[in-house]
């Protein structure tokens, strides 16, 4: 395994900004146009739900995580409307999701209590259904945090925040079959410059490559942001490196310096483009991921994302389908920019927006013409007071300007805080919905 | 493992499955289309992609028991009901599940065209050439019979490599075999909630051990000749070795 050393020093000169920031961010992923390659039916004209994976509040209504679905069709007499709920078992730091290849079942876990809960969307769309609870993830891996949940051929890999040893941020990916049953388990490259860490999975077939991020483990990401920024040691404790894996053998073949938490990976749709981008969180970076003349994966640093010295924490991004533009969101003065990546070797912000006081994850339709936001990164890094909103938004984006189309107040509507967004379609429910089944069986 | 798995009668993707093929049922009645025939390569098929790697070589990765292979009673060519086991133990097979009337150059046609291949391949390498197999399955047993199969593979040239084209009698014995697989099949209905287009699948290519157990899951964004091929060298390595239990 080729390997490239990693810098260290980054963190030390912006502990003192996050100090004072009071609040902070970590990271999250996920769109239309970011699903997995092996998914079928990508819904490409207009979509009818959105699903909003979110955390429970204690005395906040049933006060657990839930799903909630939300009306998203502007044709709809219910557009915007929260239509059906779903509540798992307690709160477990809900966080992110994932279809399985078939688009019939969505994945979502819990970081906290490591749970992943199974909802059947295929048979109804309008009223997603928990089918299946996995409990034992740390106990048959190892692993704790299940993050991002990635879909593969009748399986489901699934990339772990941190250990079950001592909750840092070494950890692994966990594979299981869409019927739920762990098939293996491949721990992060930690050595030849690999720290260990995990965080994001993004594949590319037609190369054979899977690029892993890094980010943090359940010590860091379940602690109270103030106390955790004023922790020297354990701010050295995030992730610094991506990883190139031979994706058939599921083996890593080198380790990238990405200094500062690289989060969201996402590779270009375009056809003929081999290159995939992120966002560091910590140090404010756009990075590009690419082959080089010589077919040698490279990193490189290719654009700041507005004044890295004041943090504004870059969370989720989301690529559009032909990879020349990028949202990016940032936490902490709640803005959703958008990049021009025409040069993905010099992307060039060309548009902000101030969404919320507080943003994370931003979703967008695969025309690219809506675009969602919700406001939640981890309930203990959230911002407090009244500048801790809890939202979803909508909004029609026509290339030029942000235009509000509707907004659900999570906190006004008992549901918690809004974390991960995921679209529905009808269509599932004509693929899947019809009456018959008496006259065959 | 500790999950809280429903009980078998109210897992969803059964009884979705069933819906589904009544409206497969019904559109093998509604349209007039005939049936397609496995036919030689065609070189104007589109790639579904391009394969821009050097896959690993046989031997130097694994290949994990991902299920065990469903089993259920199938029909062949001829008519004759035989278990599906039959064709999923015994040799390395490669299934796939098809219906003669697909027209989707990326779907069914793709299948096709990549087991030609392959099995071109296999019949020239003697290691591989008794213990290789190809099985197309139908999930339109209202239109596909066997005589339809029949007709089929009836393009297939014999070259020493077992390619069995095998339907169903009915729905209902399909049922178990798609939902084992984990293969969906959807229908778009019109506005009346009636069938009223071609069948939709994610397409899946099944590699099955000698035992029965499935070892790879193939779909358009990686059905790669190169890869498939080193899967199968992959697989007659390890049954030169101990073996591993299944699961």
């Amino acid at each position: 395994m080729r390997a490239i050393r990693v810098r260290e020093t980054f963190l030390g000169g912006i502990l003192g900004v996050l100090a004072l920031a009071l609040a902070a961010a970590s990271p999250a992923g996920a769109d239309e146009t970011c699903n997995s390659p092996y998914m079928g039916n990508l819904i490409k004209g207009q979509e009818d739900y959105l699903y909003v994976w979110a955390l429970g509040v204690k005395s906040m209504g049933d006060g657990a995580d839930k799903l909630v679905t939300i009306d998203v069709n502007p044709a709809s007499s219910r557009y915007g409307k929260v239509i059906h709920k779903v509540s798992v078992r307690g709160r477990g730091e809900a966080h992110h999701m994932g279809f399985t290849d078939d688009r019939r079942f969505l994945w979502a876990g819990g970081l906290d209590n490591s749970r992943i809960s199974i909802f059947d969307v295929g048979t109804d769309p309008a009223r997603p259904k928990l089918v299946q609870t996995i409990a034992d993830m740390p106990a048959k891996t190892g692993y704790v945090g299940p993050h991002t949940f990635y879909a593969m051929p009748g399986r489901m890999l699934v990339q772990g925040l941190s250990n079950a040893k001592d909750g840092g941020g070494v950890t692994g990916m966990a594979l299981y079959s869409n019927k739920g049953e762990l098939i293996a388990t491949y721990p992060m490259p930690a050595t030849g410059g690999g720290d260990g860490y995990g965080y994001d999975i993004a594949i590319n077939p037609q190369k054979n490559a899977l690029l892993t991020s890094s980010f943090t483990g359940r010590k860091n990401y379940m602690r109270n942001l103030g106390e955790l920024v004023k922790d020297a040691e354990a701010m050295k404790r995030f992730g610094n490196t991506m990883a190139v894996w031979d994706l058939k053998a599921m083996k890593p073949k080198k380790v990238l310096s990405v200094p500062g938490a690289p989060l969201e990976i996402r590779w270009s749709l375009k056809d003929g483009d081999t290159w995939a981008i992120t966002a560091t969180a910590l140090t404010s970076k756009l990075w590009l991921i690419k082959p080089d003349a010589s077919g040698e994966w490279q990193a490189k640093e290719v654009a700041v994302i507005d004044d890295p010295t004041k943090i504004p924490l870059p969370v989720d991004i989301s690529i559009n389908k032909d990879g020349t533009g990028l949202w990016v969101n940032t936490f902490m003065d709640g803005k959703t920019r958008y990049f021009d990546l025409s040069n993905p070797e010099q992307p060039r912000q060309t548009y902000e927006r101030v969404t919320g006081k507080q943003v994370n994850m931003i979703s967008q339709s695969w025309d690219g013409t809506r675009v969602y936001i919700a406001s939640s990164l981890l309930a203990n890094w959230d911002k407090a007071g009244a500048d801790d909103e809890q939202f979803v938004r909508g909004f029609h984006w026509d290339g030029k300007e942000l235009k509000p189309a509707f907004e659900v107040d999570f906190y006004k509507e008992k549901l918690g805080r809004a974390h991960h967004m995921k679209l529905g379609s009808k269509a599932m429910k004509s693929a899947y919905g019809l009456e018959r089944t008496a006259t065959l069986r | 493992m500790g999950s809280s798995a429903p009980r078998r009668s109210a897992d969803p993707r059964f009884g979705r499955i069933i819906t589904v093929l009544a409206a497969v049922a019904a559109l093998a009645t509604a349209a007039g289309t005939g049936p397609g025939v496995a036919h030689e390569p065609d070189d104007r098929l589109p790639a579904s992609v391009t394969m821009d790697f050097v896959p690993p070589p046989p031997g130097s990765y694994a290949l994990h028991a991902i299920m065990r292979a469903p089993d259920g009673p199938v029909l062949d060519r001829d008519g004759r009901s035989r278990p599906l086991s039959r064709f999923t133990s015994g040799k390395i097979t490669l299934l796939g599940f098809i219906y003669t009337s697909c027209a989707d150059p990326r779907g069914c046609p793709l299948t096709s065209q990549v087991f030609h291949t392959v099995r071109h391949r296999v019949s020239e390498d003697p290691e591989l050439r008794e213990r290789v197999r190809l099985v197309s399955l139908s999930f339109d047993p209202a239109r596909d019979t066997p005589a339809v199969m029949r007709h089929y593979a009836a393009g297939v040239p014999r070259n020493g490599v077992e390619w069995a084209f095998l339907t169903t009698e009915l729905p209902r014995t399909l049922v178990p075999l798609l939902d084992g697989f984990g293969q969906d099949v959807r229908v778009e209905l019109d506005a009346r909630g009636r069938p009223a287009g071609p069948l939709a699948h994610v397409l899946k290519v099944f590699l099955i051990d000698e035992r029965a157990v499935v070892r790879e899951i193939y779909t358009t964004s990686y059905l790669f000749t190169e890869v498939i091929l080193n899967d199968i060298k992959t697989l007659r390595l390890e049954d030169k070795m101990p073996r591993r239990a299944a699961p």
